[in-house]
């Protein structure tokens, strides 16, 4: 199990030519062992290049990254040790599934590992289970799945790495409202049950109020805030001046507070809105 | 990333960028043959003084030119040092044991090396980079409407032009972003032999393909949404009228042209 | 009520499969649509909601029921390929994905697209290329490459290239679906100007509830059949039947549902968050 710990890390885009952007600037952060932790931010925050520093697909161009208290980049020819420590679901992973069944899909990344047959085997079945997905699909082409069962391979083909911290750029994306939730439940389910590091990267505050423990919001490759959930909505001021939406239940007390009603504001799901406002009532 | 520039064309403002791209093709056919009349000194002496005047007329920069160069250097030295060891004549200058070098080889190396190098200056300056490529393709395709005629599908090749130059920025981001997903799963694209590396690709290769497939069935369904409907009846919004001015490059041309042949016929100076 | 615009008449839709539970995609869907509405079409993935789209763009004949825009039959076989392109013409699509329906490398070559193939003349494809640019905020960008815009950007060139052909009604195919909350705004806005400002029919099909809310009328799919259709606040009454149907309510919608639930007295719609905050202000005022 392990920590991520990223020191005055800076990043450019396209560094040495006249496009030259930075696009993440002395951050600074640490992603707590065993936890949910989201990030959020507007396209262009600098959160997806954030993550690809975590398993080196991207090197930093000042600053360290350490897992586990040690720096990835030590040994860089090691480097591909780390992406199976640190597993990076990508936006829209449905589109890197390119073998004939599921089932081998899945095992790519253990396959890379040089694991053995009966440890590829058992990798795959767990990685399987955590996303919920039947035996019986092992020997379908990925291509035949719909649209929410091709996600789930996707991210049960890192999953099966079995990675100490399991990083999602947009798992939700694109889904509706139905596979979003079951998504987002598998993640938490899988966290629960393997008591790994979870990294969630979004832009709906909804989604990470319900599941994160811990939330950084980035925003002009900068972090603007970070700390437990709770704590991170209480700043609801400082979100919306970065143009980010907090939770409707948030803002509907924020409404009410700004209208002279006494309500707590740090409330950020339905039923914690629904207590604070019955107390209205009582009062 | 993104950044790769397709084609040369380097934006800014004259008169080469401003002329129309038909006019630009004609004078670049016409400019590859003047190159092919220099016999003497002085005429190569011209030719790569219109390169030069070419370069300041368009506005590029003389680094972006010589970048442009850099990727043919190692030709131009081939054949200069082929033309200077194997070209014989009677005006002997060097000989050690085997190795002979005659006034006429340096010659014929100077020649050739203005010759590649201008042809690629004027084109480079002519075309690709004063010209869209989106610009050239229309050009080409008014230039080379008389086929239709001949039921030549003129127009499709254009549209393929078209959408193949839309289409490789984005499909070469997406290709990336694959790479970067397989290397998240442990691939390995930089290590081993050959046939390894070939084999690596697969994983990239696959999902690029069916996802290439897939915008090209749904931009089908759009473009026919917009009523595309084949080349028939089709308008431009851009229609470029051609002018009196536009033939005046063309009259210079000829006039160069017809410079050259004069000095080949007077013979002034050393003649090839 | 004038003539409806567009007029579905009991539409079924079944693909071809040969597994035993194939069950129709679309099943019996009758809708009016007049003209000028704002319609949403709500369903999860798999309701039958981009079947829906693939018919009324003639991508798909019905295997069952018709359907009429402006008094023409669009199932018929006896369409000509004028017919066709009038049709198209009339009604305009924008799609899913901002990168597969852009043509041209040049923003305003691409809005011209549509222009040049109806055989318009230039100066006239000129005026209303520039012209669509400006409604929709994109005129700086007239120059640009698309790949190098973002999301929400290339969605409004690709409305600009519908708008520009003037079209009486158009269908937004989960426009919003891959874009950021900037780029859905930015679409959205787009989508509530042709309609109001340019009094175009809009039918936008979707499964974000916040979006739906926007529309006039709400059209909710459910396994390739209409399960409700009202305006936004009798539809988001029906929270039971929504969430059954894989749908979300807004979060301040169900917070007032649940007020109501444990005896509260709330009168009034809630489809916004400005209506809940109203309502619940209210009541404790009177209290």
């Amino acid at each position: 199990m392990s920590d991520v710990r990223i020191e005055d890390l800076s990043y450019f885009h396209a560094k040495g030519t006249p496009y030259e952007i930075k696009a993440l600037d002395e951050i600074a952060l640490h992603i707590r062992e065993g936890k949910i932790t989201g990030i959020i931010g507007h396209t262009g925050s600098g959160k997806s290049t954030l993550v690809q520093m975590f398993n080196g697909i991207l090197k930093p161009h000042s600053g360290r990254v350490l897992l586990a208290g040690e720096d990835i980049w030590k040994k860089p020819k090691d480097i591909r040790k780390v992406r199976f420590k640190v597993g990076l679901v990508m936006q829209y992973p449905e589109y890197q599934l390119f073998e004939e069944t599921v089932y081998k899909d899945i095992a790519f990344g253990p396959k890379n590992m040089g694991l053995k047959d009966d440890e590829i085997d058992a990798c795959v079945k767990e990685a399987a289970e955590f996303s919920d997905l039947s035996e019986e699909l092992f020997d379908k082409s990925p291509f035949d799945l719909s649209g929410g069962q091709k996600r789930r391979v996707a991210i049960a083909g890192i999953i099966a790495m079995r990675p100490d911290i399991l990083v999602l750029d947009e798992p939700a994306a694109g889904l509706d409202p139905r596979g979003r939730t079951a998504i987002f439940q598998n993640i938490v389910d899988y966290q629960k049950k393997s008591g790994r590091t979870v990294v969630i990267v979004s832009h709906s505050m909804e989604d990470m109020a319900k599941y994160c423990d811990d939330l950084v919001v980035m925003s002009e490759g900068k972090i603007l805030l970070c700390g437990e959930c709770r704590e991170v909505f209480s700043h609801a001021e400082i979100l919306e001046s970065v143009g980010l939406d907090v939770p409707q239940a948030t803002k509907l007390l924020l409404a009410l507070k700004s209208r002279g009603f006494d309500v707590d504001c740090g409330a950020l799901t339905v039923d914690e809105a629904l207590e604070q406002i019955k107390k209205l009532y009582h009062n | 990333m993104s950044g790769i520039s397709f084609g040369q064309y380097y934006p800014a403002r004259s008169l080469l960028h401003r002329l129309d791209p038909r006019i630009k093709i004609i004078l670049t056919l016409l400019y590859i043959i003047c190159s092919f009349m220099c016999k003497n000194i002085i005429s190569y002496a011209l030719l790569l003084f219109s390169a030069i005047i070419l370069v300041i007329i368009g506005r590029v920069p003389v680094r972006i030119i010589l970048k442009g160069l850099k990727g043919v250097l190692f030709i131009l030295l081939f054949t200069a040092v082929l033309n200077i060891f194997w070209t014989t004549g009677d005006s002997l200058l060097w000989q050690w044991k085997f190795i002979s070098i005659y006034a006429e080889g340096l010659y014929a190396a100077l020649f050739i090396m203005i010759r590649i190098s201008v042809l690629i200056i004027g084109t480079g300056m002519l075309l690709t980079y004063t010209t869209t490529p989106i610009a050239l393709t229309n050009a080409i395709e008014d230039l080379l409407s008389p086929l239709k005629k001949l039921h030549v599908p003129v127009h499709s090749f254009a549209m393929m032009m078209t959408i193949a130059l839309r289409f490789i920025p984005t499909l070469s981001e997406e290709c990336e972003r694959i790479m970067t997903a397989q290397k998240a799963r442990g691939a390995d694209f930089s290590s081993g032999g050959l046939i390894q590396r070939a084999k690596a690709l697969i994983p990239v290769l696959i999902p690029l393909f069916v996802s290439a497939f897939n915008r090209a069935g749904d931009l089908a369904t759009a473009m026919e949404c917009r009523c595309y409907n084949g080349g028939e009846g089709r308008t431009r919004m851009n229609v470029r009228h051609l002018r009196f001015v536009d033939f005046i490059p063309l009259i210079v041309i000829i006039a160069f042209g017809a410079g050259l042949i004069t000095l080949n016929i007077l013979g002034i100076g050393y003649t090839a | 009520m004038s003539e409806p615009f567009i007029k579905i008449e009991n539409l079924s839709y079944l693909y071809e499969d040969d597994s035993v539970d194939n069950s129709p995609a679309l099943e019996g869907l009758s809708l009016e649509i007049t003209k000028g509405e704002f319609v949403a079409v709500l369903g999860h993935n798999g309701s039958g909601k981009s079947t829906l789209a693939k018919l009324l763009n003639m991508i798909l004949t019905p295997t069952k029921g018709k359907i009429i825009i402006d008094g023409k039959d669009i199932t018929s076989e006896a369409l000509s390929d004028d017919d066709v392109l009038s049709l198209r013409r009339t009604v305009g699509m924008v799609f899913q994905n901002p990168d597969n329906q852009l043509v041209a490398t040049i923003v305003e070559d691409d809005v011209a697209f549509g222009l040049e193939n109806l055989g318009i003349p230039s100066d006239e494809i000129r005026r209303r290329v520039d012209e669509a640019l400006s409604d929709f905020g994109m005129l700086e960008y007239a120059k640009h490459e698309p790949h190098r815009l973002s999301g929400g950007q290339k969605q409004r060139v690709a409305i600009a290239g519908v708008m520009a052909m003037r079209p009486e009604c158009v269908i937004f195919d989960e426009s919003t679906a891959m874009l950021d909350p900037l780029g859905r705004k930015e679409v959205l806005d787009s989508i509530l100007k042709l309609n109001r400002e340019k009094q175009v029919t809009v039918i936008m099909i979707t499964h974000y509830m916040d979006e739906a809310a926007l529309a006039d009328r709400i059209v909710v799919l459910n396994d390739g059949k209409m399960l409700i259709d009202g305006t936004p606040s009798e539809v988001f009454e029906k929270e039971r039947m929504l969430l059954d149907a894989g749908l979300a309510i807004p979060q301040c919608t169900e917070l007032v549902h649940r007020l109501r639930d444990s005896g509260i007295v709330l009168d009034g719609d809630c489809v916004d968050l400005d209506d809940c905050v109203e309502l619940i202000a209210n009541s404790i005022k009177i209290i």
